[in-house]
């Protein structure tokens, strides 16, 4: 589904590279899990994916290339808002726009062109109940997202990125500012998303890593150390270095 | 693998104090073995006493590193290496626990014998006890070093506790199918025989977990180690 062939990239025009020589082949529905000590180059290469270091206008790719279904998603074929249509994005802290949970849900589709309202009605109740949240907010979907808890609006932020029914999901530590009860509800809609949709996923929870994704890849300062599926890593893991980070040993 | 320390400096002490305690029951279980022979062929009813008593030791300690086990595992939630060691360690005492009851059991029907005439034929346990005994020592060894080489010299040596338990076992029932004033201690004579080989074949249990806790290859009911 995503294939990432001996990629390096830099934050400033190739002076440095803050990821080096990175290969792996990321499978089509499954939960892939990126871990690593802050500053390995994990997030860096998530948003490698749908191309949001763009943004960053001294950064570039200096080696190697990645394929999304196929396509070289940097050749100068590809626009980088079309391909993130195919590919939804959950950040750390979740990000609803200051609008209703209904807004919120169908603001993607809107963007599409889509302005038919039972269509939307269908996607935006689609896509709550794709975030387990239809239940929790059916009654009040013209009510302000802010009003949600910090759980339901991660979810709400998941049903905005599922709305528009991209290939792939990209989460960079989707829990990280949840209490428990809501990272389960988040770790169980992971679990159920994978069904339908190719996630891949930040996490510094080790636990989280563990539970809720099939592969599992180690970064530590630039470079993929081990790659692998996510019970062989955990439990006997082949380099030195992954059993060090995953065990709480000084690296 | 050189394995180095975490930085949790509380869970390394947890393990470690895991690892000792283990150990320390052990070379309680070891001893309880070897006096339930001592009593048996030195006719020491004070000594068959203390096997019995010393069990007690032995089970407390099961039930501490049972407890402490799942405080690690709740506490730091270990992972690879870390996480074998707990549950191997939770294994390697079940399997203590079980051969310091042969061992009570043993010096238990020492103490009949004991009340009885001495005979010669309490001799013939002695090639399967040295090897059951040796095993254990092997198995206790190879948990405390983490040496899965050692623990397949462990499973290695099972096939001679055999062995030697068919002979003892043999000459017992021979024994017991000829008219003798001695049939009640040539019976119980048959079930130490028994007991000492299954003192043997939960050395080699332990010597699996060692495997597991060193390689995280299982390797029970007819598994084979991959290099």
């Amino acid at each position: 589904m995503i294939n990432i062939n001996n990629v390096s990239f830099s934050y400033d025009k190739g002076k440095t590279e803050v990821l080096k020589n990175i290969s792996l082949d990321i499978p089509e529905k499954k939960v892939t899990s990126f871990i690593g000590p802050s500053g390995c180059g994990k997030s860096t290469l998530l948003r490698c994916i749908n191309r949001m270091n763009d943004l960053v206008e001294t950064s570039m790719i200096t080696t190697g290339q990645i394929d999304v279904m196929g396509q070289n998603i940097n050749s100068k074929e590809v626009d980088p808002i079309e391909l993130r249509k195919h590919i939804g994005m959950v950040f750390q802290k979740y990000n609803p726009f200051p609008k209703s949970i209904y807004d919120n849900v169908a603001y993607g589709l809107r963007i599409q062109g889509i302005k038919n309202k039972k269509t939307l009605d269908q996607a935006v109740e689609r896509s709550l109940r794709g975030a387990a949240l239809w239940d929790e907010v059916k009654d009040r979907l013209k009510d302000s997202a802010l009003g949600l808890s910090g759980g339901q609006q991660q979810r709400l932020c998941i049903a905005r990125a599922i709305a528009v029914q991209p290939k792939i999901i990209l989460m960079d530590e989707p829990c990280s500012a949840l209490d428990p009860i809501a990272t389960a509800k988040v770790e169980e809609l992971i679990t159920e998303l994978r069904e339908e949709f190719t996630i891949v996923i930040v996490t510094h929870s080790m636990q989280q890593a563990s539970r809720i994704s099939d592969h599992t890849a180690f970064f530590y300062l630039g470079e993929l150390i081990e790659y692998g599926q996510t019970d062989t890593i955990f439990q006997n893991p082949s380099k030195k270095r992954t059993e060090d980070y995953i065990s709480g040993r000084f690296g | 693998m050189q394995i180095q320390g975490h930085i949790l400096s509380e869970f390394d002490e947890a393990l470690n104090t895991l690892k000792a305690n283990t150990i320390t029951m052990a070379t309680l279980t070891q001893k309880n073995v070897e006096n339930a022979f001592t009593g048996l062929t030195q006719r020491d009813l004070s000594i068959c006493n203390q096997v019995i008593a010393d069990d007690e030791e032995v089970d407390q300690l099961e039930i501490q590193i049972d407890n402490d086990s799942l405080q690690i595992m709740a506490k730091f939630q270990p992972f690879a290496s870390d996480l074998r060691l707990v549950v191997a360690s939770m294994k390697v005492t079940h399997n203590l626990e079980r051969i310091s009851d042969h061992a009570v059991s043993i010096a238990k029907r020492s103490r009949k014998i004991i009340k009885s005439e001495d005979i010669d034929e309490v001799a013939l346990i002695e090639p399967a006890y040295q090897q059951a005994l040796l095993m254990l020592k092997n198995a206790i060894l190879c948990y405390t070093e983490g040496s899965t080489e050692k623990a397949l010299e462990v499973l290695s040596m099972e096939d001679d506790l055999n062995k030697f338990h068919k002979i003892a076992s043999k000459s017992y029932t021979k024994k017991l199918e000829e008219p003798s004033d001695h049939y009640k201690i040539f019976l119980n004579l048959v079930f130490i025989t028994r007991w000492i080989e299954r003192v043997g074949n939960l050395s080699t249990n332990i010597a699996e977990d060692v495997i597991f806790m060193e390689s995280a290859q299982d390797i029970r009911h007819g598994g084979e180690l991959e290099e």
